[in-house]
């Protein structure tokens, strides 16, 4: 899977006026197809890397590059699941899922069958016309991820999108999402704090700490994964190797 | 919800009783305070024999002059001083010391500036319902979930599409209470411009009747301004219902 880098963040550093400098020199490549997480602590730069990939936010040196072009703002290759759904509560959940679209123009015939079926892969066919304040948690989070979906990006970009959820739910949730991004071929760059979500879901897994990304761990499980493998004994080990590098990193 | 609205309607009728009662068996004088049943007379005499209702078209139209205007230049002036900052630092001291300022104050000088008529009680009345929605709209179209602005901006929308496709259908609720104060408010700007510089209207009626002595007539009509500002206002609620509702096309429309 792992190909030449499409996605490079090239030692980024940014400073938030009130906060100092949050990022620094961050460098990290993303191959076509490749789940990568980011896993570290509260605070310590993960979501502004994230926006940093996506041109929400502009580093004060270093470039991200998409595709060999420098991303200067947000574009139609990238897709974006923030921690919570943020969905529009006075349109319905198919309305939410099309708004990409919409917001550009009418929807084609062709973009709502699309969205129909994202929404069918997701187990939410029936609650198309809901409004999202009628869904449970799990439910808003799979529009969300569906929304980030309708236009076929390039490459997704998650902020901590299953944090809120139950146990069962988010398990639900990261086995559903792996099997979509695999039909989709989409990369992902994936923030969590969470270390058994970080395996379960990554081809590396990059610790982040003090605002710095440490080497990344390669995750050596077969695909597809199923949520039975976060019992076996290599699974666990790699949790457990996992927690050893996060340690050493903050000793 | 419908046991409130019963409970409210004998509270209101029981007053009402009270009223009557007291008025009967106190022997107040009708110029003083009439009795209810004494009011309904007058009520209906007013109503039956024509009176009433031209007085009532002309304050109506004023009102609804005035609701248009104020609350129109109150949206778009909130929307103005909500989308930008500077705006707002240079502009907000004097909205506010515009508001500060009593408009009752500024009615003899209305007169002077357009004389008799519609036009200073239109102005008026524009006056007192333009802040409810600046204020109500500019703070709603600030107030917007910074997640959602992030999101808009990852869908790349330009800063037209922000406004029309989230904050706007996000502050509807906001807005339409504004709209809902103005409403009510309009009457009372109507009204008091009425009672300074006209000669037609319901404002000016109540002038007429406090002249003549004619109590139970100013109660009517006191009636009157009550029912419709209520009707105002329950038109405003539906409208809200309207705009809020799921089958609305408002905020799924494509600009």
């Amino acid at each position: 899977m792992l190909t030449m880098p499409f996605l490079q963040l090239e030692a980024l550093h940014f400073a938030y006026p009130d906060r100092g400098e949050v990022v620094r020199d961050v460098c990290l490549q993303l191959a076509p197809g490749e789940i990568h997480c980011l896993i570290g602590r509260s605070g310590c730069g993960k979501t502004t890397v994230l926006k940093l990939a996506a041109g929400l936010l502009t580093p004060q040196q270093g470039q991200v590059q998409l595709k060999g072009c420098t991303v200067q703002q947000p574009t139609s290759d990238m897709g974006f699941v923030f921690q919570s759904p943020t969905l529009l509560h006075w349109l319905s959940v198919l309305d939410n899922v099309l708004l990409p679209h919409s917001l550009h123009g009418l929807v084609t015939a062709d973009q709502r069958a699309y969205g129909e079926q994202l929404l069918a892969q997701m187990g939410l066919a029936a609650l198309r016309d809901d409004k999202p304040q009628q869904l449970s948690g799990g439910q808003q989070s799979r529009v969300a991820i569906a929304r980030a979906l309708i236009t076929r990006p390039a490459v997704l970009f998650m902020d901590e999108p299953f944090a809120a959820l139950d146990a069962i739910t988010r398990d639900e949730l990261q086995r559903d999402f792996l099997a979509l991004c695999h039909q989709h071929g989409t990369a992902v760059l994936f923030v969590t704090h969470d270390m058994a979500e970080a395996v379960y879901l990554a081809d590396q897994v990059s610790l982040m700490h003090a605002g710095r990304i440490h080497a990344p761990l390669h995750i050596d499980l077969p695909r597809p994964r199923q949520t039975a493998m976060r019992y076996t004994p290599v699974f666990n080990a790699l949790c457990e190797q996992l927690r050893h590098a996060m340690d050493a990193t903050l000793s | 919800m419908k046991r409130d609205a019963i409970f409210a309607t004998l509270l209101g009728l029981a007053c009402l009783a009270t009223w009557e009662v007291a008025v009967r068996v106190g022997h107040t004088s009708p110029l003083v305070l009439p009795a209810p049943s004494v009011v309904a007379r007058s009520l209906w005499q007013g109503l039956s024999s024509g009176y009433l209702w031209p007085h009532i078209a002309h304050t109506l139209t004023e009102v609804v002059l005035g609701l248009l205007l104020g609350a129109s230049m109150g949206f778009a002036g909130g929307v103005a001083l909500g989308e930008s900052a500077r705006l707002r630092g240079v502009l907000m001291p004097y909205v506010v010391i515009s508001q500060v300022v009593p408009k009752l104050a500024l009615a003899p000088l209305f007169i002077v500036w357009f004389g008799f008529g519609t036009l200073p009680t239109v102005v008026m009345t524009a006056l007192i319902c333009f802040f409810p929605l600046l204020e109500n709209t500019a703070t709603c179209v600030q107030q917007v979930d910074a997640n959602k602005l992030e999101l808009f901006r990852m869908l790349r929308a330009s800063p037209w599409q922000t406004l029309w496709r989230l904050k706007l259908p996000a502050g509807l609720p906001n807005i339409m209470a504004g709209v809902r104060v103005a409403a009510v408010l309009a009457w009372v700007g109507a009204v008091v411009g009425e009672f300074i510089g006209a000669s037609r209207g319901l404002g000016a009626l109540i002038i007429a009747a406090q002249g003549s002595m004619d109590t139970p007539l100013m109660f009517a009509v006191l009636t009157v301004i009550t029912v419709c500002g209520l009707a105002f206002y329950k038109a405003c609620e539906g409208l809200e219902r309207y705009l809020l509702n799921p089958s609305s096309d408002f905020s799924t429309r494509t600009p």
